[in-house]
């Protein structure tokens, strides 16, 4: 019965070697949790930065949830995408952090990664675009063996996060 | 060791003039402190010397079997500091000499003791108390020290010390003289004197010793390297050692001096032969063999090994150990410690389970990328451009389109068929029977649980055993008795098992027999199904002998059961007894006391009832009776099993009979085969309901099987719904029937080509066939009796063997559609256990694949972690006993829950805040929810209930027609889903919807608006501002307001004099000649006026109404009016909802009605006149427009001349135009054309109407004409963007439709047609009349889109200069005037209509009709008396039934030319009657608009008081539920 409201934004991502970005970005959660109202997922627009490094979308994120327990607290997935100059799209990073669980503001930055690929698979990604995406997009989050993936990292994205949370003490969830 | 340590200090003081001594004692000293400080291993520093003692001993036999006191862990950490393994035969100093030394050691301490008794007294004081020096490690510095030391101290001791030393020798003496001990056992005595003795004169000692000590104060490992050493030197001085130590002590015994160097002798090395040195090895070293051990050995004696695992314990994967191991492991512990606790109930060394992981939790160094895991794969995938048509989906693959589903059917088999003879029906039972005996007998449950039996019964006895149990008594209690409850379900079990098995193999040898008997009599054979019977020879004694204990166990159990039994009933006997003695004491008590109450008070009544029942003496129960028992049983063992001695029967089923050839056959059989052979069976595939792929047809075999062999891949692009197979069947060459739909899963997206299995999938079907020959028929009795008795009605049905997989693409993936997003969260969340990643979820559901996989996987079933799962499969499968009813899969999740589910989907607020986030129409604009549950009133969700429970139900109370309820429920349905559809592309964004940007201007406009800015200013002439529009969201009520603006009105009905029969002017119609400029204001009664040449007039004013609010105009004067007032309402949207979307649906109309004001005087004298006007207003309505509000909305404005709805018969008034005012007294009347009204309406503020839903939806249409239609559309748009153009439409369903299907002539009905043959005119008028009664659903309204004609094959597009239909020419063949779509290069491809061929018109039930005509009329009067409240609503009945008479005559004439004889008509019957009154024609479709047309006629208003009412209804039934409604509504007022 305990509310939990995320209202925020996704502020923008720096440190990306491609320049024009944009988004994809979904919540995940555990059975136990209900989704009130909002949109789970989304995708920002396309921002070239014209100064500095950074890419801002500052795109909302309004959502209220209702949970029965605190077990697969939400969490935010996001997939960085690049333009390039053909307006073709490919993967920049995939992204991975769980919805801060004390009320209040939040700064978040969420680094990202992308696959790695065999070396052909790099060296066309190099010279003709695209390259590897997980064919699966859910192990992002879910905890497989990752080891096995061979990633580079990619950029950091920005988030600013402000969480209400309701009714959690009267189940003895100090918060 | 402080005793020790001062000991040495002493000497060390003793000896101070020694200096190599005393350094060699400083030294020893420190590092003796330096050791217990270090406190490093006290016993490790023991062993050295423990070893070098070892090699004088070693002559003597190892006294292994005597040892009983070994303490292998103290070994160990005795060995720590060394880091040797303890494998015996790990190195020279391996366990059996250290076992060795330990026994060695307690010899020495039993020895000891032993010699310190007998020479207690003789022994001078130091000795002894270095002899009882408890630690070993003082012994060890003790020998360590000693020799140098004590040989110097001899030198210069006194004689105290060599005296001491004399008797020593003596005792050494004395002991060598004692009876020898046996060969290899050192005696007591020789073991005191290797300790005391014979150290001091060694040389090789002194030289050794001394080193060893320097090095012992430097390092401890140097220390433990050394100890290799002694050994060696031992073993080669064994023999001499006595000797010399003999010696020596005799040359202490003479006291001689001894000079160092007397100490030294030279030897040559030391060597021994390989072969002595093995053979001393022998003796000292134990070797375990490594045979293995006999279990008997293992186990205590007289007990049967016991293994828990066929017990059906879970004992885990033991770690791998070689045999050898274990037997070498075996054979010593065996050896060393007969205890035996190292040995399990199986006689195997106690182990635990394997703790090895069988995978690697780090990282292989050199990982493959094709061990990638399934969900990790990564896919190159190109940088391509991408078109967002759908949702953008993170997780799900983007690739559209290009699935796949391989279809395998491979053959059919009829279970039954029509064509079976008699003995196929047998045949067909015998191999289902035989089958589910295969079955059975691969299972074997019987088996399984008289096993399971056998093992419970022996866990209890072991149970009961109490040595065997280590248990507290009550846990072991405990576990009997569950045992107990389990054995009991187990023998029920078996019990019913064995009886089935029985019941199965008595059932196919009597259908076997049944066919023997078959064959025999119709003496020919049709299959060839044979029965053999094998019998399998049993011992007959021991047979009998398991039966009979089987028996006796069973006996015994049950008497233990039936003696608890009785156990527990006595002793709820015994209470009850208790109980009811008690309450028969209180009874009797009572009694005596009642009775003297009764002496006492005899007037008072009886007392207390008595308690509601005597308690019934129990009885003691009964004690079972063994015999009957044992009659049970025994009865229940014959029936459900096998005698004793009687041969195992196995019956095997063969296909090795041979049929009958047809010669030889009776007539009605070759008929019956002929049939079978003339018989064919194809399949229809059936994708989604459609027929996709049909097999070919194949002849129905002798045998009624049916081979296809034929795989269909089909390529799909929607998610397969359903999936379906028809099974056909050819006789002959006459038609083909539909035997049966076979329903086949679609399968698992985990299934995919040569992964699936081939499934059988039955059918049957319902028809019934009689045959004339042999052939049993289907679904029709027959019987196997010559009586007839005992029918059987068998169905048609057979069994499809098919496989349905995905297929996989060329680069191997399969070629599945992407589940939703839902389904994917649901499956990343279970992927997690290891059983549904390889099954997939729907393995859950399905027990059989969840039992395969258990079985494939080699689930260990006794492991707790698997305990569920397996509880689960067995259940399942065997479907007996408890069955759960639940799965959990996430079982921890329940616990930690805050709240239940229920609670959760209780919460009101939540409720509510997810109906509005779905936009449900009640709650999409809820603005504020509150924020407590307590605060939300349940009546908010009364209205959505409702909806949600009626949905289905169809409601007749508003419709009083049930058919067009029906419909209106359908059109409610489609509307539901045309808003949901709408929804959901409302959230789709193009990019148009998220920037406006504002064109640049180009040089033309920018100068043109600079020409402007010196434009010469003309106040005069006054312009249109545009206004701001307004974005529909932020409003709220009261915002918006309708703007109506009444311009003028032509040609309005007129009054008409009133004609009355009796033409006496009355006073209260004195009329003035009107004077057209009067002012309105003037309240001058006029009337209708009998004057011969002026005019009769009238005082037309406006009223509009919309969501009944009402606003009028004020009266003008004469047919032609003029008002020019601006009217305001208000606009209130549905649930305060002011999106656009729920401003497209508003439904309201803007109701423009003119009316009449007609001024009475009711002045009642004539005097008073002067002095007082009293008129009163009555108001008559004329006619309306309608116009709906979606219209303004959708337009913006509407600005124009409208024409007036005026109904076809006035009372009271003409419509005809009088020429009088243009043409002075030429009073030329002629019928007017119709009435007239200039109309300016618009919002304020303007709102920006909604964009069309843009959405592009599925299509069945060519992809080539669809690209040709944007083509077209972008064409037109461009030369003339305001004309809408239409190619495409959106059907029912939500299919884009080229928009010529839906044009097709259809045939109008018969009855219409036949109605005037000889006037094609009239039939033409009569049927456009018809179809003008069609009722029709008013979508989106669209005004100017009328500019582009549709015929059945064509488009064109309007390219002529004006778009209003009236100076629209309309010859389409001229290209310059109209666009075709079909062009020449692009031929019309002869598209098919969407249109019925032909439409079936059934004729309308009469009397139907008028049942709905009375109820109708009834209700309008309700709802006029209704309308008036507060006045008293007459009805007159003779008017009423007056104007029921005109209206047939009405829909006859279709309203026209009728007015006059109404008149006349009326006047005749009704003279004395003022009236006003109109009849209302309108199709019918649902009540509500007739009433609403009823009341903006505003009829009820009249509260003159002594009006009547009449009101009549006329429904006219035209073909297919077309019904014409006809509603006269009048007023009277009785003329005074």
């Amino acid at each position: 019965m305990a509310e939990v409201h995320v209202i925020g934004q996704i502020m923008g991502a720096t440190g990306f070697s491609e320049s024009s970005l944009f988004c994809k970005w979904g919540i995940h959660t555990g059975a136990a949790w209900k989704l009130l109202s909002g949109v789970r997922e989304g995708q920002t627009q396309v921002d070239t930065p014209q100064v500095g490094d950074m890419a801002y979308w500052s795109h909302p994120i309004d959502l209220h949830f209702a949970t029965k327990g605190l077990q697969g607290w939400p969490r935010l997935h996001l997939q960085v995408w690049s333009q390039d100059s053909f307006g073709r799209c490919q993967l920049a990073g995939y992204g991975f952090c769980h919805v801060p669980s004390s009320p209040g503001t939040h700064q978040l930055d969420c680094p990202t990664w992308r696959p790695l690929g065999s070396w052909r698979e790099q060296l066309a990604r190099a010279f003709v675009g695209g390259g590897p995406q997980l064919l699966h997009g859910d192990a992002i989050y879910s905890g497989a063996d990752r080891y096995r993936l061979h990633t580079a990292a990619g950029g950091t994205v920005h988030l600013e996060l402000g969480l209400l949370l309701r009714h959690f003490d009267r189940y003895g969830v100090e918060c | 060791m402080n005793p020790k340590e001062e000991k040495v200090k002493i000497i060390t003081e003793e000896f101070d003039e020694n200096d190599e001594d005393a350094g060699v004692g400083g030294q020893k000293k420190t590092s003796k402190m330096a050791r217990q400080k270090r406190k490093k291993p006290v016993c490790g520093a023991g062993d050295p010397e423990m070893v070098s003692e070892n090699p004088h001993l070693g002559n003597q036999p190892e006294p292994l079997q005597e040892d009983s006191d070994t303490r292998p862990l103290s070994m160990t950490t005795r060995r720590g500091p060394r880091s040797l393994p303890p494998i015996p035969s790990a190195s020279r100093t391996g366990f059996a000499e250290f076992s060795m030394r330990e026994r060695m050691r307690e010899k020495l301490q039993a020895a000891r003791s032993k010699a310190e008794s007998t020479l207690l007294q003789e022994i001078p004081t130091p000795r002894p108390r270095r002899l009882q020096s408890p630690g070993e490690k003082e012994l060890e510095t003790e020998f360590g020290a000693e020799p140098g030391e004590e040989a110097q101290k001899t030198q210069q001791e006194d004689d105290s010390q060599s005296r001491s030393r004399v008797k020593f020798r003596d005792s050494v003496r004395k002991i060598k003289t004692k009876p020898p001990v046996p060969p290899g056992f050192p005696s007591a005595e020789e073991a005191y004197n290797f300790f005391t003795f014979n150290f001091d004169p060694e040389p090789e000692e002194s030289e050794e010793k001394p080193k060893a000590k320097n090095r012992d104060g430097t390092t401890q490992e140097e220390e433990e390297g050394e100890e290799e050493e002694p050994p060696v030197q031992g073993i080669h001085k064994t023999d001499e050692q006595l000797l010399i130590s003999a010696t020596e002590a005799e040359a202490f015994l003479w006291g001689l001096d001894h000079a160092a160097a007397d100490f030294v002798a030279v030897r040559p090395a030391d060597y021994e032969s390989a072969h002595v040195r093995l053979q001393m090895e022998k003796e000292l070293l134990f070797v375990p063999s490594r045979l293995a051990v006999p279990t008997y050995k293992k186990l205590p004696e007289n007990v049967q090994p016991r293994y828990l695992e066929d017990e059906g314990l879970y004992i885990g994967t033991r770690p791998d150990v070689p045999r050898t191991c274990q037997n070498i492991m075996e054979n010593r512990l065996l050896t060393q410690e007969p205890g035996r606790r190292w040995f399990g109930d199986d006689g195997r060394i106690v182990a635990l389970p394997n703790p090895i992981k069988p995978f690697p939790s780090r990282p292989p160094v050199l990982t493959q990328e094709q061990d990638f895991r399934a969900e990790l794969e990564t896919l190159y995938k190109k940088a391509v451009k991408y078109v967002h048509r759908s949702q953008h989906m993170i997780g799900s693959g983007d690739s559209p389109g290009n699935f796949q589903l391989d279809i395998d059917i491979s053959g059919l088999i009829f279970t039954h068929h029509p064509c079976f003879s008699r003995e196929h029906v047998l045949a067909a039972k015998l191999a289902q029977l035989y089958d589910q005996y295969l079955a059975r007998h691969q299972r074997n449950k019987a088996k399984f649980l008289t096993d399971k039996l056998q093992a419970l019964r022996n866990a209890v006895q072991t149970g009961l055993n109490p040595e065997k149990t280590h248990k507290s008594l009550d846990t072991t209690q405990k576990t009997i008795n569950e045992y107990k409850s389990e054995i009991r379900q187990t023998r029920k079990l078996r019990d019913a098992e064995q009886e089935k098995d029985r019941m199965l193999l008595k059932t196919i040898i009597k259908v076997w027999k049944e066919m023997k008997s078959l064959r025999e009599f119709q003496r020919f054979t049709n299959t060839p199904l044979k029965l053999v019977l094998r019998k399998e020879k049993v011992d007959q004694k021991a047979d009998e002998e398991a039966y009979e204990a089987e028996i006796q166990a069973e006996i015994s159990e049950l008497l233990e059961e039936h003696m608890e039994e009785h156990e527990q009933k006595m002793e709820a006997y015994r209470a009850a007894y208790q109980q009811w003695k008690a309450w028969k004491k209180a009874q009797r008590a009572k009694k005596k006391k009642k009775k003297q109450a009764v002496e006492e008070h005899p007037e008072e009544e009886m007392g207390e009832p008595y308690p509601e029942e005597d308690p019934v003496k129990p009885v003691p129960p009964e004690p079972t009776d063994r015999a009957l028992m044992e009659h049970q049983v025994r009865e229940r063992a014959a029936r459900s099993r096998r005698r004793p001695g009687e041969p195992l029967l196995v019956p095997e089923l063969s296909l090795a009979g041979s049929v009958t050839p047809n010669e030889q056959c009776p007539r009605v059989e070759v008929l019956r085969r002929e049939d079978v052979k003339r018989r064919s069976i194809y399949l229809k595939v059936i994708f989604n309901d459609k027929e996709v792929s049909r097999t070919d047809s194949r002849p129905l075999g002798a045998d009624f099987r049916v081979h296809f062999g034929q795989i269909f891949n089909l390529q799909i692009f929607n998610w397969p719904e359903s999936l379906t197979l028809q099974v056909y069947e050819t006789v002959g060459h006459s038609g083909t029937t539909l035997l049966a739909q076979v329903f086949l899963p679609i399968p698992e997206t985990t299934i995919v080509t040569g992964r699936a299995p081939i499934e059988e999938v039955e059918f049957s079907s319902n028809q019934h066939v009689t045959l004339d020959h042999e052939g049993v028929g289907s679904g029709m009795p027959f019987s196997f009796e010559a009586d007839g008795s005992n029918q059987l009605i068998l169905m048609t049905s057979g069994k499809v063997s098919n496989s349905v997989a995905w297929a996989i693409g060329e680069n191997g993936i399969p070629l599945i559609p992407p589940l939703s997003q839902q389904n994917i969260g649901f499956r990343s969340a279970l992927k997690r256990a290891d059983a549904i990643s390889s099954i997939g979820t729907s393995g859950l559901t399905d027990l059989k694949k969840l039992a395969k996989w258990a079985a494939e996987s080699k689930l260990d079933p006794n492991d707790p972690n698997n305990a569920p799962l397996m509880q689960l499969i067995s259940v399942a499968t065997s479907g007996e006993s408890y069955v759960p009813d639940f799965f959990r899969l996430e079982q921890l999740q329940q616990e930690f829950n805050f709240v239940s589910d229920e609670e959760l989907n209780r919460s009101k607020r939540f409720r509510l805040l997810c109906l509005r986030s779905q936009e449900v129409p009640e709650f999409r604009n809820y603005k504020q929810i509150p924020a407590y549950d307590r605060e939300i009133m349940e009546k908010v969700f009364q209205d959505y209930e409702k909806r949600l429970r009626d949905r289905n139900v169809i409601e007749t109370k508003d419709h009083i027609d049930p058919h067009r309820a029906m419909v209106a429920k359908y059109l409610q349905q489609v509307r539901e889903s045309v808003i949901n559809r709408f929804l959901i592309a409302k959230h789709h964004f193009l990019l148009s919807d998220l920037i406006v940007e504002e064109e640049v201007p180009s040089i033309s406009i920018l100068g043109l608006s600079l020409f402007k800015l010196a434009e010469q200013k003309r106040p005069l002439r006054p312009r249109r501002k545009g206004r701001k529009k307004v974005a529909a969201q932020n409003l709220s009520d009261g915002d918006i307001k309708v703007l109506v603006n009444i311009i003028r009105a032509y040609d309005i009905p007129v009054r008409k004099p009133t004609a009355s029969k009796f033409q006496q002017p009355s006073r209260s119609s004195r009329t003035f000649s009107e004077k057209h400029a009067a002012s309105p204001t003037t309240h001058s009664p006029t009337h209708s006026a009998d004057y011969p040449l002026s005019q009769v007039l009238v005082r037309p004013f406006v009223e509009v109404s919309f969501q009944r609010t009402i606003c009028h105009t004020t009266t003008a004067e004469g047919p032609n009016p003029s008002w020019n007032e601006e009217l305001e309402l208000p606009f209130r949207a549905p649930n305060g909802d002011y999106s656009t979307s729920s401003l497209q649906s508003v439904k309201d109309d803007v109701f423009i009605n003119i009316f009449d004001e007609v001024l009475y005087d009711v002045l009642e004298d004539d005097r008073e006149r002067g002095s007082g006007i009293h008129t009163r207003i009555e108001r008559h309505w004329l006619g309306c427009v309608k116009i709906p509000f979606s219209t303004i909305y959708f337009q913006a404005k509407i600005d124009g001349t409208f024409k007036i709805d005026i109904p076809p018969v006035l009372l009271g008034y003409s419509k005809e135009r009088s020429m009088i005012i243009e043409r002075g007294f030429d009073s030329v009347r002629s019928l007017s054309e119709g009435s007239y009204i200039t109309l300016f309406i618009t919002m304020e503020p303007q709102l920006v109407p909604g964009e069309s839903v843009r959405e592009k939806f599925d299509s069945q249409e060519d992809e080539k004409l669809l690209q040709a239609t944007e083509k077209f559309q972008a064409e037109c748009a461009l030369k003339f963007p305001h004309r809408q153009c239409l190619t495409t439409v959106t059907d029912i369903s939500g299919k884009t439709v080229f928009i010529t299907r839906y044009l097709k002539p259809l045939n109008p009905p018969q009855e219409l047609l036949e109605a005037c043959p000889n006037n094609p005119q009239a039939t033409a008028e009569l049927v456009a009349r018809y179809v003008s009664l069609i009722p029709f659903l008013p979508d989106t309204v669209s005004f100017a889109g009328i500019c582009d004609l549709w015929s059945t094959s064509d488009i064109w597009f309007n390219i002529q200069r004006h778009d209003s239909p009236l100076r629209i020419n309309f010859d389409v063949t001229k290209p310059k005037l109209w666009k075709p779509f079909f062009s020449r290069s692009l031929l019309y491809p002869g598209l098919s209509s969407v249109q019925p061929e032909e439409l079936i018109y059934q004729r309308t039930d009469k009397a139907a009709a008028a049942e709905l005509q009375d109820r109708i009329e009834k209700i309008l009067k309700e709802k006029i008396m209704d309308w008036r409240p507060r006045h008293l609503t007459r009805w007159n009945r003779y008017c009423t039934s007056a104007l029921r008479h005109f209206l047939p005559l009405l829909e006859r004439s279709r309203g026209e030319d009728v007015e006059d004889d109404h008149r006349g008509e009326l006047l005749k019957q009704l003279g004395d009657y003022r009236f006003s009154g109109f009849p209302l024609h309108m199709p019918y479709s649902e009540l509500k608009p007739l009433i609403e047309a009823v009341y903006s006629t505003g009829v009820h208003n009249i509260d003159v008081p002594n009006v009547e009412f009449a009101l009549a209804v006329y429904i006219h039934p035209y073909p297919k539920n077309v019904l014409s409604v006809w509603i006269y509504v009048a007023s009277l007022i009785r003329n005074r």
